[in-house]
């Protein structure tokens, strides 16, 4: 088996023509579609995590620990299993998002007597906590809410945390 | 060369390069149609900067087709080839980079739709290293040795 050179050099050739034309079908499908998107976009927390009217579902941590000291709000960890029992907020229940469907009627019951369920996970990327939220507005839940990067937040602010063999050990 | 020995051979080559092109077709498809669902996608892999986010999440699906496209037209091939072992190592990468920092992502490789299930996981990148092995050997058979029409004809 040996090089050819001039091979290689056509290889490389139509790999730019082919990304070439990639790149123009790509932006004039994107002007002439109804769902095109902005070639340059902010992904912050923000803007990624509208709710369906288009308002921000996002709390602040001090409107977290505030529902929390008035036992308003009940947290749910949208974390796994495991990543919830080595610690997790006090109280919290465990509903992660990847098993949503099979684990939801678990804990169905213990976020309806509340004024607010605030979603988290962990990482200021990370979109469990905002999918799981989604989620539960669909499920007729009101006033939801999404603590970004909570699980950080929530430990370097010193406040109250547990750690577990089982989850959903609330109160 | 004997006959039954080419034959294998244009027959091998001829199966990897409509596999790896159906599969690339495949793979743009539901991406094309879903821009927005795809860089979501795109975002949570956390490797791009964000400025580099969407214009990758339009561009890919159509780079994806056109090579596949060339590879089961029989088009292009080198470059075709070329493409798509460097996608499939980039997925790859990607994919390994995510698992040992622990990032549990959905891989969005062939649907958009990957808000439930579990994440991408070690069958994800066993399959991506069976696709770049493929991609590898029509990237050898094309730049790296004779071109295989030449090959047969000779």
């Amino acid at each position: 088996m040996e090089l050819k050179p001039n091979n290689l050099i056509k290889a490389v050739q139509e790999t730019v023509f082919i990304i070439m034309v990639a790149c123009v079908l790509a932006v004039c499908s994107n002007f002439l579609r109804n769902n095109g998107i902005p070639f340059m976009q902010d992904w912050s927390a923000k803007n990624r995590l509208p709710d369906e009217s288009g308002q921000n579902r996002i709390i602040s941590l001090e409107g977290a620990i505030r529902m929390y000291e008035q036992r308003d709000a009940v947290f749910v960890d949208a974390r796994s299993e495991h990543q919830f029992n080595k610690g997790h907020i006090k109280d919290a229940l465990s509903l992660p998002w990847h098993q949503v469907d099979e684990r939801f009627m678990e804990i169905a019951d213990r976020l309806e007597n509340r004024k607010a369920v605030i979603t988290y996970c962990d990482g200021e990327s990370c979109s469990l906590s905002h999918d799981l939220a989604q989620f539960l507005e669909e499920m007729g839940f009101e006033n939801v809410y999404v603590l970004v990067n909570g699980w950080t937040l929530w430990r370097k602010a010193g406040l109250p945390t547990q750690k577990e063999e089982r989850s959903n050990e609330y109160e | 060369m004997n006959m039954s020995k080419l034959s294998f051979d244009k027959t091998g080559f001829l199966i990897a390069r409509i596999l790896m092109g159906g599969v690339f077709v495949y793979a743009s498809y539901d991406k094309i149609l879903h821009p927005r669902a795809f860089a979501e996608a795109v975002y949570n892999y956390q490797i791009l900067p964000d400025a580099m986010i969407n214009a990758t999440a339009l561009a890919l699906p159509w780079i994806e087709l056109i090579a596949g496209a060339c590879l089961i037209a029989g088009v292009w091939l080198p470059g075709a080839s070329l493409v798509t072992t460097l996608l499939m190592a980039s997925f790859a990468g990607a994919l390994v980079f995510n698992q040992i920092r622990g990032l549990d992502v959905h891989c969005g490789c062939f649907s958009t739709q990957t808000t439930h299930g579990e994440p991408s996981g070690i069958w994800t990148l066993v399959r991506d290293i069976c696709f770049l092995a493929l991609c590898l050997y029509l990237l050898v058979r094309t730049v790296f040795s004779q071109n295989p029409i030449q090959r047969i004809k000779s």
